[in-house]
């Protein structure tokens, strides 16, 4: 144990019983993850798991990335600190969820598109979505080194302060740590894949769930019952919302901007890891209740499960100050308390938990980034050069190598990306910072581009670059730009505005959206007018713009010569992107924003849509001569499922704990006369993993 | 005794602003016609979308309510309970519909 300054942190807690616990629940993990690994067959399934599980299966597997993320110890340092408000940010999501399941989600799985930037490019422009692969893989690869940084402040607890090696002193240091854990996470992603992510989260999500429940009720049974412990903490610990704009480090205000509004819009709509899940499903239906499912009850045992260390922390701090001193390490606070609490062993497995729901969150953002990577960068890049010439090999083969690599490379980014975090008091306040500065371009971005139409290809752009200098401005100087909008918080000049910033930012980044989406006429006929004298004016807008960006981005000149500067931007970018980018607001909006969702249903089947209730048929699956395609039912059965010819329909193994790991998505071909029996192709039976005389559920889907 | 901005203003404020922005996307969804309430499963999901702003309302009123001494800390577990048990009676009814339908 040793004393920094006032923070006291702790070295070598736990057993060898302990570590034996963890290294055999890694070992298990990561072997049940390589099981399910087999299962990836392409691309597809790498990163999307081949669009069949069910929402149970999601829910739970979210739970691990969802927990993982929002970490056990940065809400126990909070809880710690601040008590039951640290449930906070886990209970503020379900306002959008409105705008997410019946917005996002539907054109997500009926566009087709793959990542997030690709929409960019359906919607806007080719250029719109090269910014928002920049922005988005910097949240990305920005997000996995927060995910690091928290491993490496959880496990670092429990090593010693250094160890010996062929004589030699060697220090264990947080960066270590984090280039050991590292290694460890990247290895079953590269060779699992999303279907592999899935069920390993699956897994650690049930258990994390129980390690975090136990330990409350461990913690409880330890001060001697739940009246003890909620009589020791204080009235404002009980809380469950913080106070409204103090202290600078953790208020309501600030937390409800950058987490409620920012952070929530950010992780339903622009975190890629989570979409994929969600893509991973089997209808946008069984999505819609992985999502509600997920945010109405396991988010709220899930700030218990994370937080509930930090509450007992606290109570344990005033009943015995030398057990827990107030001036505990807030990030150590979590390992301490579950050493205190739990027995040799189980204090092993409650450690291995936690690193592991940490690692599901890293893997799955791994993943992620590494799907943006192959679709976004390389594929674009690659038609490119194959432009003419002819492609030897598989295509998807080449891709699953490449993804594999790019799962290793993305890991390393992460790595390098902690030390733009590390310097933070608590990992809390990095990801806040983090959540603040890099999510409101893209979230005001998507969230226009979703719900208004007149919101065009100079608009998103704009938002892009003059949004991030306007946003460049404020970090530069809050006491004049953040300022107004801090809701009376303090401004804390090591950190200024870690959560209201999220305010100002989404401000100026709606702002500049909103005023060149409305002023799109006026750009015409003003692009229409510089057109009449020329091309040179036109041409010469383009210099203009680029200074105009970077005076801004090299700090020149005073805050308000930076200010007109960036108005200016505002004006000149949308002439260039309207002359230059061509857009049909017609065509580039059909299927792409929530008003027109059914035509994305009609471009998704290829057809109109067969919205009649129907149910479920139980069926045997026969392999089919010839080369239809489609799959064939009975009559009997099509009436049962209200089906028609050409419509679309699911077909899953009848064992509904497989989650719909052996399942097909296809289309009814012309009926047959055997009832009870589906007419399947070899490809669709190796394709949904069917086994012989096992039956099927057939769900038409519409 | 705390001040009104630690105990009853950031609740004010997030169910006030909070659901201003719920309703703006209930208003949308149905402007789109995304959401349509002449299909039964979608009748539900409007069910599901009222009662999780109303269980999340009530949870952090319950508990700011026991973190206050007005209610003991069982009182939020039984509230709860309720509305647990009035969520499923709303999901057999509309499912109850729906299979008539059928």
């Amino acid at each position: 144990m040793e004393a920094q300054s006032t923070i006291q942190t702790f070295h070598s807690i736990g057993t060898s019983t302990d570590w034996i616990v963890m290294v055999v629940y890694f070992i298990a993990v990561m072997l049940f993850g390589s099981y399910f690994g087999r299962y990836t067959r392409s691309t597809t399934d790498f990163f999307f798991g081949g669009r069949r599980f069910s929402w149970w299966l999601i829910t739970m597997s979210i739970v691990a990335t969802g927990v993982g993320s929002h970490s056990f110890v940065k809400y126990s340092a909070k809880g710690f600190e601040h008590g039951i408000s640290s449930t906070m940010t886990y209970m503020n999501d379900w306002f959008f969820l409105p705008f997410f399941i019946f917005g996002w989600l539907p054109i997500v799985v009926y566009s087709r598109i793959r990542s997030i930037p690709e929409y960019f490019e359906k919607r806007f422009s080719p250029s719109a979505r090269f910014l928002a692969t920049i922005l988005l893989l910097l949240y990305m690869i920005g997000y996995i080194g927060i995910g690091f940084l928290t491993l490496g402040k959880a496990i670092i607890p429990m090593l010693p302060e250094s160890f010996m090696l062929f004589g030699a002193t060697i220090p264990i240091t947080l960066m270590g740590a984090i280039i050991v854990i590292a290694i460890i996470t990247g290895i079953y992603i590269t060779f699992g894949g999303q279907t592999a992510v899935i069920f390993t989260d699956l897994l650690q999500g049930f258990i994390l769930l129980f390690a975090g429940l136990m330990l409350f009720a461990l913690g409880l049974a330890f001060l001697g019952g739940f009246d003890t412990f909620w009589n020791l903490l204080p009235i404002a610990w009980k809380l469950p919302l913080a106070d409204f704009n103090k202290p600078p480090d953790f208020n309501f205000v600030g937390i409800f901007w950058q987490d409620a509004i920012a952070g929530s819009i950010g992780f339903l709509f622009m975190n890629q890891g989570l979409l994929m899940r969600f893509m991973a499903c089997k209808s946008v239906d069984e999505g819609r209740k992985a999502a509600a499912i997920n945010i109405l009850f396991v988010l709220p045992i899930s700030a218990i499960v994370v937080g509930n260390a930090g509450w007992l922390g606290k109570a344990i701090s005033v009943v015995s100050p030398n057990l827990i001193p107030p001036n505990t390490s807030p990030d150590q606070i979590f390992v301490v308390v579950a050493n205190i609490v739990s027995h040799p062993g189980i204090f092993g497995f409650v450690m291995a938990a936690l690193t592991a729901a940490l690692m599901s969150t890293v893997d799955t953002l791994i993943n992620a980034t590494a799907a943006i990577f192959i679709n976004d960068v390389y594929r674009p890049v690659h038609r490119l050069i194959d432009k003419g010439k002819k492609i030897s090999g598989s295509r998807d083969k080449r891709e699953l190598l490449v993804a594999r690599y790019a799962s290793v490379g993305v890991t390393a980014l992460g790595v390098l990306a902690v030390l733009a975090f590390k310097n933070f008091p608590t990992v809390y306040e990095a990801h806040g910072f983090f959540h603040s500065t890099l999510t409101p371009p893209l979230v005001v971005a998507i969230f226009l581009g979703i719900f208004w139409k007149k919101f065009t290809p100079a608009a998103v752009i704009t938002t892009f670059v003059a949004g991030v200098g306007l946003m460049l401005l404020g970090a530069r100087y809050p006491g004049i730009f953040i300022a107004p909008f801090d809701h009376g918080i303090t401004m804390n000049p090591t950190h200024p505005y870690s959560y209201i910033r999220a305010l100002y930012n989404m401000l100026v980044c709606s702002g500049v959206g909103v005023v060149v989406g409305l002023t799109t006429s006026w750009q015409k006929r003003l692009v229409a007018y510089l057109l009449q004298k020329g091309k040179t004016p036109m041409k010469t807008l383009i210099p203009i713009s680029v200074i105009l960006f970077l005076i801004p981005l090299f700090n020149v000149g005073s805050s308000t010569l930076q200010f007109i500067d960036l108005m200016l931007l505002v004006v000149v970018l949308p002439l260039v992107v309207t002359h230059y980018v061509s857009y049909d607001e017609e065509k580039q909006t059909k299927g792409l924003i929530v008003d027109s969702i059914q035509e994305a249903r009609i471009r998704f089947k290829g057809g109109l849509p067969n919205d009649r209730e129907g149910d479920k048929a139980l069926v045997n699956w026969k392999l089919h001569e010839g080369s239809d395609m489609n799959v064939r039912f009975a009559r009997e059965d099509m009436e049962t499922m209200a089906a028609e010819t050409g419509d679309l329909v699911y077909l899953s193994d009848k064992r509904k704990w497989l989650g719909g790991l052996k399942s097909i998505h296809s289309r009814i071909g012309e009926p047959h006369d055997e009832p009870g029996i589906v007419y399947i192709t070899e490809e669709e039976m190796k394709n949904g993993l069917f086994v012989k005389n096992r039956i099927l559920e057939a769900e038409k889907e519409m | 005794m705390l001040p009104f901005e630690h105990t009853w203003l950031p609740f004010i404020y997030l169910y006030s602003l909070g659901g201003f922005l719920f309703l703006i996307g209930i208003w949308i969804i149905f402007r789109a016609k995304s959401i349509d309430l002449r299909r039964s499963h979608h009748r539900r999901w409007l069910f599901i979308l009222i009662f999780g702003y109303v269980w999340y309302f009530s949870i952090h009123a319950l508990l700011n309510l026991a973190a206050l001494d007005v209610i003991r800390p069982v009182v939020v577990l039984y509230g709860l309970a309720v509305e647990f048990i009035l969520f499923f009676v709303g999901m057999r009814i509309f499912r109850t519909k729906r299979m008539r339908e059928a």
